[in-house]
């Protein structure tokens, strides 16, 4: 099963965004384990997942956390902050699998 | 308009990239999460503080308060010591925690860091007295040396790792036993340099070295009571958070050793009856600045759940429980609060006039001072009274000033609801004309 994690400053709003993804992926009848970690907590979690969605307000992050993760060849990228503020887990879940779909 | 236009070029080309640098520096990265570990004994700590402290006068004829009162008389020594093996002691856990996240970012042994710089802590900060360690400096005078300590032990094993000053094993030695005497010159390093420094600190200025770190810093924590390094500080805040950067995450971390070092020396006069000191804590900048998170968004939430429009009626109804508990991305990005010029006065104003009014109630004294520290997750109405050590006039302060934001962001709020709705409007007819271009065709 693949796994999904997003990151921001204490894991609290993407939470709420990792909910309706999960939500999303029910509907749409796959398996992904989508988790909410905070940024202190990003190395250890880059280890076991396989790609990481940074929220909009921790970016100034991304680059630092992608040459992280280039290490262990897995992707990171920022959501977009429109649909980060209106909780879109389709189209959040949209852009994690593309990510997925090209690290594989 | 052209003010505005470069306040915004300034905070995008040069704060922001600042700020971005800062926050991903590592030895604030570390500062931050090491203050992480510390914040649960912290917390409960300082709510039993609260619970040795009745809210009730000594003379209540309150059935409750007087059972209370007696209690606490009768036992005081024991249902204080939690507090002082917790809160009392929070910079060994600072220490520590600082030492092991900084230890983590060089990739570094991170416990036998964590380890070495609670020894060269209790080295510099508590002389042993008859086998008893001195705990006048493990609670708020001993924070910066703490973060000192923290920062030079990791240092100092970093440049001793790579200049190679190390015991070596011979090859044939296995790696696990080679790592067990990886840390063995770091220990011997720190006697050799902490330990004279704290010794002529002590001879030749007659303090330890907390005492003397705590001079030097002194003058940042006073003016951190003042209003103009409040506003200050809460402006940084803003204007990160209007270009869309957490801004909390950065001052914040970079505020909380301050934060901690006040309402510690506000613990312990509050726990010895004497007058509260220090005005700026973490409650009073979560639940009287901040109410429901930077910008103090909570109102804008509750004026935009009863919207016209439907996207910021949606937008602000899904926002309202985290909102409640001081979160605010959604708000934030949804409205979107972030980069809207329509939003950006009343965004900034609504925390300076908080922090104003707030400043001048908890100075008269109208609202007591802040003694405990809180989750910033609390909902402000709850956390600013328990930061007060439940004192519910804690709550009112929050209460009003939710009611003057709400007047703040008003006509600001209507003014932007109409963008929306000219929008909305603008889509919806849009969406008209093509479905009637459609229909003759699938008629």
């Amino acid at each position: 099963m693949k796994k999904i994690f997003l990151c921001c400053s204490a894991g609290m709003s993407t939470s709420m965004l990792v909910k309706k993804m999960e939500q999303a992926a029910v509907d749409r009848g796959l398996e992904v384990k989508i988790d909410a970690v905070g940024m202190a907590n990003f190395e250890q979690a880059i280890e076991s997942y396989d790609v990481c969605l940074l929220g909009p307000q921790i970016k100034f992050k991304l680059a630092d956390f992608q040459a992280h993760a280039a290490k262990l060849h897995k992707r990171v990228e920022a959501i977009d902050p429109m649909a980060y503020g209106m909780m879109k887990g389709e189209q959040v879940l949209d852009q994690a699998l593309a990510l997925l779909e090209e690290t594989a | 308009m052209k003010l505005y236009d470069q306040l915004i070029q300034f905070v995008e080309q040069k704060l922001g990239p600042i700020a971005g640098k800062l926050g991903a520096q590592r030895h604030i990265t570390a500062l931050r999460d090491g203050f992480l570990v510390a914040m649960p004994f912290i917390i409960v700590g300082s709510f039993i503080l609260i619970f040795a402290n009745p809210p009730f006068a000594a003379d209540t004829t309150n059935a409750f308060g007087r059972a209370w009162l007696d209690f606490v008389a009768a036992h005081r020594p024991t249902i204080v010591m939690p507090w002082t093996m917790s809160m009392g002691i929070m910079s060994l856990f600072i220490t520590m925690g600082v030492a092991y996240s900084l230890a983590k970012s060089y990739q570094m042994d991170a416990i036998g860091a964590a380890a070495l710089s609670a020894m060269s802590f209790l080295l510099v900060a508590a002389p042993e007295k008859g086998w008893a360690l001195p705990l006048n400096h493990f609670a708020g005078t001993g924070i910066f040396t703490a973060l000192l300590v923290a920062y030079f032990s990791v240092e100092l094993t970093r440049i001793l790792k790579k200049y190679n000053i190390t015991i070596r094993m011979p090859e044939q030695v296995p790696p696990a036993i080679a790592a067990s005497f990886a840390l063995l010159v770091p220990v011997l390093a720190i006697f050799v340099t902490l330990y004279p420094l704290s010794l002529f600190v002590q001879s030749g200025f007659d303090m330890q070295i907390p005492d003397a770190v705590m001079t030097i810093f002194k003058p940042l924590v006073s003016a951190s009571n003042s209003l103009p390094a409040i506003i200050g500080a809460l402006l940084l805040c803003q204007l990160l958070w209007f270009a869309g950067i957490h801004g909390a995450n950065i001052v914040v971390g970079i505020l909380s050793p301050i934060f901690l070092a006040n309402i510690s020396a506000n613990a312990a006069a509050y726990a010895a009856g004497e007058t509260i000191p220090n005005l700026f804590t973490q409650p009073f900048w979560d639940f009287y600045i901040f109410i429901g998170g930077a910008g103090a968004t909570l109102s804008l939430v509750i004026l935009m759940s009863f919207s016209k429009t439907a996207h910021l009626r949606s937008v602000g109804r899904m926002s309202f429980l985290p909102g409640a508990f001081q979160i605010n991305e959604p708000v934030m990005f949804g409205a979107p609060v972030v980069m809207n010029p329509t939003l950006f006065i009343p965004f900034v104003m609504a925390p300076v006039v908080n922090a104003i009014i707030a400043y001048v109630a908890v100075n008269t004294g109208i609202v007591d001072k802040a003694i405990a520290v809180t989750p910033w997750t609390a909902p402000a109405l709850i956390g600013a009274a328990w930061g007060a050590g439940w004192a519910f006039k804690a709550s009112i302060l929050t209460a009003v000033l939710m009611v003057i934001d709400l007047m703040i962001y008003y006509p600001f709020f209507k003014a932007y609801e109409k963008q929306v709705m000219a929008q909305e409007q603008a889509t919806a007819t849009g969406a008209t004309k093509t479905e009637t271009a459609g229909n003759p065709a699938i008629a």
